[in-house]
């Protein structure tokens, strides 16, 4: 649990079943500590998630929720940068 | 370790360690390449002058001076009730650099705004704006009041800016580009700079003749003397003498866009108290020396004559005779004298540069001096004895820097606010006839009058940046009032550093007829690049400076010439014959007169120690002397000090010492090019290098003096359109679109100046194997082959960053809003259903996915409305409803980078999401390219590598090129360049391609020459080659070589236009045009000629009619007519079942009958043959009707020509 996670591979989430993407998912991740913060699904709208943002300034995490104030909670900075994200990017390449 | 100071010297070596070294660790002292910075110098340090330095807007507010109104009944034109006198003037402004607001309690370790956040945040560079207001009543004291002006933009690198001193290392950590030179201002995000304009020289009487003057007014000739007289707060007053047929002399000014003309004797006689013989002998000598010129004197009696109707005597009464006339013009307080009106009249108005605030009556003297011998020009002129001053030569040119400029807005902004707080006392006092002395207008004045005024003047400077509109009532003494900034590209540096060197015209001449203003004319030799204006209209309007011209922005200390120009010897006492004396000028004053011979003395000695440093003349002093000559130019020694001048280097020959000349002084000077130029005790000066009247883009031009020098013009072009590299911060920059170059490369063949000026870290283009041959016929046409392997290999290889900003509030854009009026909030709606095709794409924050790939119509963000719970102190959705942004773009992109935008106060929720698109673009078929010699071409196949054909060392070209692009075209400078490319990738060199170091007796063929032969090629760069094909030798040697290649930024992804059906415009029913709405291409008149001529019918048929507006259309066969013919309804065919709808339910028939042909059915009309209109009306006839194939515009002009009583018959047949 200490060591620091290593990404894990997230299958894309299914087109036609959210459900059974979600599903596929916590199959994937069973075991693992890691609670994906992203991918598809619907999300428990009671418990309002958090996404991570990295500092434009200071290059930390920034966790906002939906209408937080856009600033670094360290630096105070007003540009936070959107996470490249650890879903797959896969492409067809012709 | 104490590292030793970063070298600036460079050379024309690769340096790869060395530059290696300064990307790895930028140097934390200085920058590498100051010749980059001295580029864009002219901008920075105009800027700094405005508060530092020179303090022009300190001047500025000095000329401004107390702006005093007074209160009482405006209508009563009584001079003498007693009205209170209220003074206003702004004491002080102050310009703070950029932090942020009062409001943000969350940064506290830095609070400043860097330019690297504006431009992330899409907001302007700006910092705040203060004055000092004061205002007293009566002559009493002073009370005053610091107002906020709002937020000025602020030009980077100056004294304003937080990056002035950064060293590379610091602006590589605030995420600029290490190389940094500031220069332009951020609006929006977006970067822009004013350009410089030029303008005519300030204070020097200029002799013009233009034919438009005679229609000023009668009696009024072509002749006339203008000077274009510059206040110390660099704002001007142009005043022009006009040469009148009786000889009379008028004064003429523009004051707030309207001119006025006053008689020239007037003028003289209200600044110094004077007599008719003085001004006579100020003008023809003294009268003991008979002068034998009538022609003036003549005049000169005529304008003494006519004079006397005025019946002005004395220095007083003719100021008050001026101030009675121009008090409504100047707008002075009813209260103020005639007299003193009349003393404002000419401290603003008459040659300002003289004195323009607590004139003394040395400086009215100047003045009358000044204006003598302009009347003294000006009979030359007319009488013939003089040459006219070229206006459009550099020598009576000089520069209107950008921040200059942006000094005099600002003046005239706080000069128009003060007007604007006086008239807002007026009316405070004319309600209920309060008095300025009352005790509540003390306590009033700020709430109730400076708060009604608009105090927002950054927001009007920002306008003025973001459109490059002039908002003036004078009009800043400029001919034009749009069009003064432009945005700084960076589709490549070159284009970015050429627009700090561009310097233009002015648009008033893009609109004149003729062409002398665009004509290169001898006198910009070294000033401005005769190679690098763009071709078409622009041309010799648009020009740019030499690299090594300089522009002098400071006004230099003066205060020894006069000394020494006492100690050479000039006396006080003019003579009207030129060969008895001469002028002696100082930036438009005059300092005396001496003989023609000791005025050559004179400017020889001051140069000698201008040059040693001596007897306190600076060296950026100009010291034109025009000498005597026979109908030449109007003799004399004009020196300039001040500011805005072009300026040189070369070096002064007696003392082997650098020496600065001015565009003025040039003409009359013996300055070498080359050594062997030099003539022995006629030349002075001698140039640095023959290269330096290029521009920085011409000198990268190799070999330039090898081509056609149009080609060098193409080039130049050219190379500003490359796809190339921008900048290494590209990802915190946000231009709306931006080309980077993913393979450049340091070409082989460069000049030594392409280090200097740091060029390899932004590289331009790649070297590529080149072989001139006809080969696959995919070459015609300037068309070229690329290796497909090479392509593979990364050829080329570009992409384009765009960014979009997606914005919630349209309006709030840059400004504060508060919370509680926020409607929208990025994500998706709370309890809202979340469509799955949404969640796939969008993350938890309804943000799309960096690095996911979009198309056309792809959803990139999510957002609801809201609105603010008081209570909850949070937004509430409501109507659980999710919007979408979408991308719109047609080309398929990923995904680079989303930037969530902040507010500046810290405290608000996002309102605006910037996202930055990657769309790559490998050449393709149809991609530009060009060499660096004007030779542009379009990529016609990418032939596959095995087909290519090979040398004998087996190489093969990465690029064919057709032989039949150089016959024409003449540019030698590229075979050249691929020779020299080729000895140089042989041997590892960098090759010097600077211009003209090789001669006739040192030809580059034999010098590249035999460096090919050292590496065992051919002499002339020619190789046997061989078919890749048939892998037969050709029967001719093949010219292979290595030459740079730059890909331009023209490709068919952003061009290519095609359609069969599509949108149409609604009136006609015709093709729409244009690309981005997917309209068509015009088949025009002359495209119709040619298909006739092949006799393609059916093809223009199908151009002209199908694929356009063909429709189907009733017409009567009888009346010929589309407009008569309508729906008939059969009487008879009544819907039995539709009973319940009264009168309703009837059916059209279907059959279309004319309504002209058709008569009233009669009674006894047959039942069959009746039929109905819609409105019940029944007819009998009209049955030949049929259906043609017609474009629909022919019916919409049957339909307008109708409308103005205009019949038009169709004959149809059969």
């Amino acid at each position: 649990m200490a060591t620091p996670q290593r990404e894990l591979y997230q299958a894309p989430p299914q087109r036609d079943s959210s459900i059974a993407g979600s599903g596929a998912l916590q199959q994937n991740s069973s075991g693992a500590a890691y609670t994906p913060s992203y991918g598809g699904g619907v999300a428990d709208s009671l418990v309002s998630s958090s996404v991570t943002y990295v500092c434009g300034e200071c290059a930390s995490k920034v966790a906002l929720n939906l209408g937080d104030a856009i600033r670094c909670k360290e630096c105070g900075h007003r540009v936070l940068y959107k996470e490249r994200t650890k879903r797959m990017v896969q492409f067809e390449a012709r | 370790m104490p590292r030793s100071r970063t070298s600036t010297e460079w050379s024309v070596e690769f340096d790869t360690l060395r530059r290696q070294n300064l990307f790895k660790s930028p140097p934390s002292d200085r920058s590498a390449y100051p010749a980059l910075a001295a580029a864009v110098r002219p901008h920075v340090e105009s800027f700094n002058a405005l508060f530092e330095n020179q303090k022009f807007v300190e001047e500025g507010l000095l000329d401004t001076g107390i702006h005093t109104v007074v209160d009482g009944d405006p209508r009563d034109t009584n001079r003498d009730l007693a009205r209170n006198r209220l003074d206003l003037r702004v004491a002080d402004v102050v310009l703070e650099k950029p932090v942020l607001p009062a409001s943000n309690k969350f940064s506290v370790r830095c609070r400043e705004i860097l330019p690297s956040e504006c431009r992330e945040r899409h907001v302007s560079y700006r910092g705040k704006l203060k004055a000092k207001l004061q205002w007293r009543t009566n002559n009493g004291d002073w009370s005053e009041s610091w107002r906020e002006f709002g937020q000025m933009p602020i030009m980077l690198r100056t004294n304003r800016c937080h990056l002035q001193k950064y060293t590379p290392s610091q602006l590589v950590q605030h995420k600029e580009e290490s190389e940094e030179q500031g220069g332009y201002f951020i609006i929006n995000g977006n970067e822009r700079l004013i350009r410089m304009l030029i303008l005519s020289r300030r204070n020097y009487p200029m002799a013009i003749i233009r034919n438009t003057f005679t229609g000023r007014g009668p009696t009024f000739t072509k002749f006339a003397v203008q000077i274009r007289s510059v206040r110390p707060d660099q704002t001007s007053q142009t005043n022009v003498l006009h040469y009148l047929s009786d000889g009379n002399v008028t004064f003429r000014f523009s004051w707030k866009k309207a001119e006025y003309l006053i008689p020239v004797m007037m003028i003289l006689k209200a600044l110094v108290e004077t007599n008719d013989r003085e001004i006579y002998e100020g003008i023809v000598g003294p009268l003991t020396k008979q002068s034998s010129n009538s022609f003036v004197t003549d005049r000169l009696e005529m304008l003494l004559r006519t004079y006397k109707v005025y019946g002005l005597v004395g220095k007083r009464k003719t100021r008050a005779y001026l101030g009675e006339k121009f008090r409504s013009v100047l707008d002075v307080p009813i209260t103020m004298s005639d007299e003193e009106a009349g003393v404002k009249f000419l401290r603003k108005v008459v040659m300002p540069h003289l004195g323009n605030c607590n004139v003394t009556e040395t400086q009215d003297n100047d003045k009358f001096q000044q204006l003598l011998f302009m009347i003294r020009k000006l009979y030359a002129l007319a009488a013939g004895e003089c040459a006219v001053d070229n206006p459009d030569a550099v020598s009576n040119q000089e520069v209107l820097l950008g921040g200059f400029l942006y000094g005099m807005v600002l003046k005239e902004r706080i000069q128009e606010w003060l007007t604007t707080i006086g008239s807002l006392a007026v009316q405070w006092a004319n309600v209920k006839d309060r008095k300025f002395a009352d005790p509540s207008f003390n306590t009033e004045f700020l709430p109730a009058v400076v708060k009604k005024s608009n105090e927002n003047i950054g927001n009007l400077l920002e306008y003025f940046l973001s459109t490059g509109n002039l908002v003036s009532p004078t009009g800043l003494d400029l001919s034009q009032t749009s069009g003064f900034s432009v945005v700084a590209e960076k589709i490549n540096f070159y284009r970015f550093i050429s627009h700090f060197r561009m310097i233009h015209r002015g648009n008033f001449f893009a609109q004149l007829k003729t062409t002398t203003v665009r004509k290169l004319l001898p006198e910009s030799w070294g000033f401005l690049c005769p190679v690098h204006t763009p071709d078409g209209s622009p041309c010799g309007l648009l020009n740019h400076l030499a690299h090594q011209c300089e522009v002098h922005v400071t006004n230099t200390d003066v205060s020894g010439i006069e000394a020494a120009l006492v100690k050479l010897g000039i006396f006080g006492q003019p003579s009207l014959a030129v060969g008895e004396s001469v002028v002696v000028q100082l930036d438009g004053r005059i300092l005396g007169y001496c003989s023609p011979p000791q005025a050559r003395m004179i400017a020889h000695t001051l140069r000698y120690w201008k040059v040693k440093g001596e007897n306190g003349i600076p060296l950026e002093l100009e010291i034109g002397f025009v000498p005597n000559s026979n109908r030449g130019l109007y003799p004399g020694l004009f020196l300039f000090s001040q500011a805005s001048r072009m300026m040189r280097r070369v070096k002064y020959l007696p003392l082997d010492k650098p020496d600065y000349i001015g565009p003025f002084e040039q003409p009359f000077m013996e300055i070498a090019c080359v050594a062997t130029d030099v003539i022995p005790g006629l030349s002075t000066h001698m140039e640095y290098e023959p290269t330096n009247v290029l521009s920085i883009l011409a000198n990268m031009t190799p070999f330039s003096d090898f081509n056609q020098s149009p080609r060098n013009m193409y080039q130049c072009q050219m190379s500003k359109q490359a796809m190339g590299t921008p900048g290494t911060s590209l990802k915190y920059r946000t231009d709306n679109k931006a080309y980077l170059l993913q393979t450049g490369q340091t070409p082989i063949v460069r000049p030594p100046l392409y280090n200097k000026y740091g060029l390899d870290n932004f590289p331009n283009g790649m070297n590529a194997v080149v072989a001139v041959i006809s080969y696959t016929g995919y070459d015609m046409d300037d068309a070229m082959i690329i290796n497909k392997s090479s392509h593979e290999r990364g050829f080329g290889d570009g992409v384009i960053y765009k960014t979009k900003l997606y914005s919630l509030e349209a309006a709030s854009h840059g400004g504060i809003r508060s919370k509680a009026a926020m409607t929208k909030l990025f994500g998706f709606a709370p309890q809202g259903e979340r469509d799955p095709k949404a969640t796939d794409i969008l993350g938890e924050d309804g943000i799309a996915f960096i690095g996911s790939r979009v198309r056309e119509g792809d959803i990139v963000a999510a957002y609801h409305s809201v609105m603010f719970d008081p209570s909850a102190g949070r937004h509430q959705n409501l109507d659980q409803r999710t919007s979408f942004f979408k991308y719109k773009d047609p080309e398929e992109a990923y995904i680079e980078h989303i930037r969530i935008i902040g507010s500046e106060t810290g405290d608000q929720p996002c309102q605006a999401l910037s996202i930055k698109y990657r769309i790559p673009r490998r050449p393709v078929i149809g991609d530009k390219f060009s060499s660096r010699h004007g030779q542009k071409g379009v990529c016609s196949q990418l032939w596959p590598s095995i087909n290519m054909p090979f040398s004998e060392t087996g190489i093969q070209p990465d690029v064919i090129i057709n032989p039949h692009a150089f016959p024409s075209r003449m540019t030698i400078g590229m075979f050249v360049e691929s020779l020299a490319g080729k000895a140089g990738a042989l041997h590892g060199l960098a090759q010097d391609s600077t211009p003209f170091q090789f001669s006739e007796e040192d030809t580059a063929g034999d010098y590249f020459g035999h460096q090919l032969q050292a590496a065992g090629f051919n002499f002339y760069g020619n190789e046997p080659m061989y078919s890749g094909v048939t892998g037969k030798e050709f029967a001719a040697d093949i010219y292979l070589g290595v030459v740079y290649y730059q890909r331009l930024r023209h490709m068919v992804s952003d061009k290519f236009q095609v359609r069969t059906t599509g949108p149409v415009n609604g009136l006609t029913g015709q093709p729409v045009k244009g690309r981005s709405k997917g309209g068509g291409i015009r088949v025009g008149e002359m495209e119709r000629d040619a298909l006739i001529a092949h006799g393609a019918a059916f093809l223009l048929q199908d151009r002209l009619m199908n694929c356009s507006d063909a429709t189907r259309a009733w017409i009567c066969r009888d009346c010929g007519s589309f407009l008569s013919t309508q729906v008939s309804i059969s009487a008879y065919t009544l819907k039995g079942r539709g009973a319940g709808r009264g009168g309703g339910g009837q059916q059209t028939s279907g059959v279309v009958r004319c309504r002209a042909c058709a008569r009233k059915a009669l009674i006894g009309d047959s039942k069959m043959d009746i039929w109905e209109d819609g409105n019940g009306a029944r007819f009998v006839g009209g049955d030949d009707t049929t259906v043609v194939n017609v474009p629909a515009v022919l019916r919409y002009l049957d339909v307008e020509l109708s409308a103005m009583g205009v019949k038009m018959k169709f004959r149809v047949e059969p």
